[in-house]
């Protein structure tokens, strides 16, 4: 709803009171999820342009040039309100949602990725509503056409409440064949097809932007219901009429429907725009002009055509039997303005109903630090015992539950599958991308701005692991009620932690998005989400670089610790899984060492002298060289009493979450190099042991069985879903 | 020689499999959407119905698409002994048509899958698996119906004439119950009609015709019907 600063505002600019259906109008436009009120103001911290951003954030999607005539698209969303009333239709139209923003803009759609956060599965409802996304999210994935490459989930009571479904879209296009979201020519026709509207997800983006009552079931009615059929139907349409550039403007309705779709275009092209809802395909009889203008019905979309081509337009839709209707024109006036049988239902001046809100004013505060005692830290009984605990616990163990039901290979470009550092993809012209998403809640509740930009840099060792060097960002923000001081510091002190990490590494931030209020107020106790800066990173490999997987492979290959440990266990999920929460200074964010390992390791890939590498985050040092064995044919032996740092104990040495830190696998031949090359940029190595063929896990004073490691690893949130 | 590959709307695996047919010497694909009807399908020395969700799986996966006119030139097709090849939501529309016996349920988990697996090649009858002779083959699968099931009769049919074509296995070639990854009746992947010239099978060769993919496994069987499209 409008606050009543705001409706003040608008009725002071526009000389009268707002009619029934222009108060609609401002509601969902200026809501949080349309309007950025609270965020915005924040986004010049980002590092935004660079010599390969050919469009950056503010339009569908982000464009990337990759050189030879190829860019990359990327958008990436939150659709976490819906999904927590309707995880089905809420997951699946999240997609459906992110692969229109990537359509808009002329692209074809090469890849999805998710990344989700529940409450622990041993709540009932937290694993109805994962089974429930992951199946939206599969049957819409599946349906359109496009391979899932990535992702995330992970699990905090802080979720149970507020789960978060975000995702991300990757395209592809030429830069000939882009289309803009701009309404520039007066005269042009306003058409609209994909499918009809309907009553579904009214005003959604006004319920995505308050916090959750106890009786979040009276919401279900905002939920969109998504229909990828459509939206197959809707990507054959689109490849045609761009092939036969027939479209002077491209836009998907999506938050906000077609009150934000056609006013963004009128306020980008600085036009006007003439809707008559008369004219729009409807499933549902009586809707009157402010349900219309709001709706939110999926797999919509709103092209600015020349009316010269007006036929040749229709000829195309009529063809695939798509919904259509000429709904309107643009015009010089600077007024959006919508007629409902000849009468004039509403007439706002663009620059108010966009971004012409009030600002809201927002109050940071100092946020609590804790310290950097270790008081709490006590070794585990029985070291073999407590490794097999963490590879079993929830965010640890085996995802494939969830991505075994993704289609990873429809289109034929998947170079790696899921369950790697980071999904690859080959584009045109024979260039790889990869794609990685990571976000460390731990971290950023203690800390949201360091938080923030150890998460971004681990998702470029995810990156780096696999031989691929780090160009575009794109992030969903998560966090809490904008409105309490303590929820806006938060997300204040992350954008600043993202910010600092993109300038210090030089990589844009092309796309991007930000989900305020979620929180929930349960039984009068507000409960927010830990802050989830979700930071996705695409990478390009260069010419000669083939991705390195983190299986071992070679037996009597050497391992190596690339990197320096210290004793940084706040935070960690050592921490939480030995005293059941975090708390102190998380570990630090190092820009400096980590850049110096990134070009020494990326060095290391285009001499091809790794057989393997793997990223050390989550869990340390012993979940790393646990992951490298998981899904090969070969085990370890290994010695981690001493390694270089202020990491001393072998408890340390083995879960400490310090970043700046790889495992490599190097054979006998290509250590010489590899030394060399490690001593030549100052980094320290330390050979830890070796591969063998034993299928065993030795770690000197402890050691496991491959089959039992496996074991316990899948069935970690398989024994809830079962 | 000319390859139709068939749209219907929902089907999404078209353009892999014509960059794959296109590829190979002699293959000649093109385009056929729904919405044009049997008529471009004269031209056609075969015939490919590509995976998806036709008709977004609506009702039954491949019912609606198999009562669709372009179907009857489809059966012509295979009347005159041409090569016809249905994968995944392919080998759904061939089973409802009912130009290969049985029918594909839900698979036993009741969720969608998608995973590499191990295929053997099972009899050597059809021109599909020449050169095949109980090879083990690495191609992946993403299917929610692909569970085969049949009458004790048909199945009994499909052995003794030779007709089941790939078998789901382990690395050993071995159709265990283990890696049976949807419940489908004797393991079967893959069969072919009683001529031999229609086949219905769900994993995906397309996906396993490259290296970089990980594997090209599948390409021998998509070679073989390039070149069954050549014979008279």
């Amino acid at each position: 709803m409008l606050t009543k600063q705001e409706l003040e505002h608008a009725t002071k600019v526009l000389g009268r009171e707002p009619t029934e259906t222009e108060l609609n109008m401002l509601d969902v436009l200026w809501s949080e999820h349309c309007s950025y009120k609270s965020s915005q103001r924040w986004f010049h911290l980002f590092k935004t342009e660079g010599e390969r951003v050919f469009l950056g954030p503010g339009e569908g999607a982000g464009l990337v040039d990759i050189g030879d005539d190829v860019l990359v698209g990327v958008a990436m969303e939150s659709h976490n309100h819906p999904s927590q009333i309707d995880p089905y239709n809420g997951a699946a139209t999240g997609v459906g949602g992110i692969i229109r923003d990537v359509i808009s803009q002329g692209c074809r759609p090469v890849g999805l990725m998710n990344c989700l956060r529940f409450g622990p599965l041993s709540k009932p409802h937290n694993a109805y509503l994962l089974e429930n996304s992951v199946h939206g999210i599969s049957q819409y994935g599946n349906s359109v056409g496009i391979p899932m490459i990535g992702g995330e989930v992970q699990f905090d009571s802080s979720y149970d409440d507020n789960c978060l479904i975000n995702v991300v879209c990757i395209g592809t296009l030429t830069p000939d064949k882009i289309v803009r979201s701009t309404a520039k020519t007066p005269g042009h026709l306003l058409i609209m097809f994909g499918s009809t509207t309907g009553r579904d997800g009214i005003a959604g983006v006004s319920f995505a932007s308050e916090s959750f009552s106890d009786e979040e079931d009276e919401n279900r009615g905002a939920v969109q219901i998504g229909d990828p059929l459509a939206k197959k139907v809707v990507l054959d349409v689109l490849e045609e009429l761009i092939e036969k550039e027939l479209l002077a403007g491209l836009q998907d309705l999506g938050g906000g429907g077609l009150t934000s779709a056609a006013g963004e275009m009128a306020s980008k092209g600085g036009t006007g725009v003439l809707i008559e809802v008369d004219n729009v395909p409807l499933r549902e009889k009586g809707m009157i002009a402010q349900e219309i203008i709001i709706s939110e019905s999926q797999e919509r979309m709103l092209a600015i055509v020349d009316p010269a081509n007006k036929e040749a337009v229709f000829e195309i839709l009529e063809k695939h039997d798509t919904p259509y209707g000429a709904i309107g024109k643009v015009t010089d006036d600077a007024f959006y303005t919508v007629m409902e049988n000849g009468e004039i239902r509403a007439r706002l001046p663009i620059n108010l109903l966009v971004e012409g809100f009030p600002v809201p004013e927002r109050i940071e505060e100092q946020l609590q630090m804790g310290s950097g005692s270790h008081a709490w830290l006590q070794e585990p009984e029985d070291h073999a015992e407590f490794l097999l605990r963490m590879l079993e616990s929830l965010n640890i163990c085996d995802r494939s539950w969830v991505y075994s039901q993704y289609d990873q290979h429809v289109q034929a470009n998947t170079i790696v599958d899921i369950g790697e550092n980071s999904g690859v993809i080959e584009f045109p012209k024979g260039k790889m991308l990869a794609f990685s998403s990571d976000c460390n809640s731990y971290w950023c509740l203690l800390d949201p701005r360091s938080g923030a930009a150890n998460s971004a840099a681990e998702s470029l060792r995810n990156l780096v692991a696999m031989g691929a060097r780090p160009i575009f960002i794109a992030d969903c923000l998560n966090f809490g009620n904008p409105e309490r001081p303590e929820s806006y510091s938060q997300f204040v002190e992350a954008v600043r932690g993202l910010g600092q990490f993109s300038h210090d590494f030089d990589i844009p931030v092309v796309g991007g998005n930000v989900s305020l209020y979620n929180e929930a107020v349960v039984e009068g106790e507000h409960k927010r989400i830990n802050p989830t800066p979700q930071i996705m990173i695409g990478g390009i490999f260069e010419q000669g670089i083939a991705p390195v997987r983190r299986n071992l492979t070679t037996p009597l290959a050497n391992i190596f610790l690339v990197g320096t440990t210290h004793r940084e266990l706040n935070g960690s999920e050592f921490q939480r899984l030995t005293i059941d929460k975090v708390k102190g200074i998380p570990p630090i964010y190092q820009p400096q060492v980590e850049a110096k390992v990134m070009g020494a390791m990326l060095e290391a890939h285009k001499r091809r002298i790794m057989r393997s590498c793997n990223n050390i985050g989550r869990g340390g040092l012993a979940i790393a060289l646990m992951k490298m064995i998981m899904n090969s044919e070969v085990g370890f032996t290994i010695n981690a009493d001493e390694i270089p740092g202020t990491s001393k104990t072998l408890t340390e040495n083995l879960y400490s979450e310090t970043s700046a830190r790889y495992l490599a696998e190097v054979t006998e031949s290509n250590q010489p190099e590899f030394h060399e090359l490690m001593e030549e940029n100052n980094i320290p190595i330390t050979e830890l042991g070796l591969v063998v063929t034993d299928k065993v896990a030795n770690f000197g004073s402890f050691s496991i069985s491959i089959g039992k490691a496996r074991e316990v690893y899948r069935k970690g949130i398989a024994k809830f879903m079962e | 020689m000319a390859i139709a590959v068939i749209r219907f709307p929902g089907t999404n695996n078209e353009k892999d499999v014509m960059r794959v047919l296109a590829s190979i010497p002699g293959g000649d694909p093109y385009l056929v959407p729904n919405y044009d009807g049997p008529g471009p399908l004269a031209r056609a020395d075969g015939v490919f119905i590509p995976g998806g969700f036709s008709y977004g799986d609506y009702l039954r996966a491949g019912a609606v698409a198999s009562v669709e006119a372009i179907i009857d030139g489809v059966v012509e097709i295979a009347k005159a002994g041409k090569p016809v090849i249905g994968i995944c939501n392919g080998f759904q529309i061939l089973a409802e048509a009912g130009l290969l016996p049985g029918v594909l349920l839900p698979n036993k988990s009741a969720r969608f899958v998608c995973k590499w697996i191990n295929l053997r090649t099972c009899e050597t009858k059809s021109i599909y698996t020449e050169g095949l002779d109980s090879a083990i083959l690495r191609i992946p699968i993403a299917h929610a119906e692909g569970n085969y099931y049949c009458s004790e009769e048909d199945l009994h049919m499909l052995k003794g004439e030779g007709r089941v074509s790939f078998r789901y296995c382990n690395s050993e070639g071995e159709p265990t119950q283990e890696v049976n990854p949807n419940g489908s009746l004797d393991n079967i992947a893959g069969i072919v009609n009683e001529r031999g010239n229609v086949l219905g099978m769900m994993p995906h060769p397309e996906r396993a015709s490259r290296a970089i993919l990980g594997s090209t496994d599948g390409l021998a069987i998509l070679e073989n019907f390039v070149r069954a499209t050549k014979a008279p």
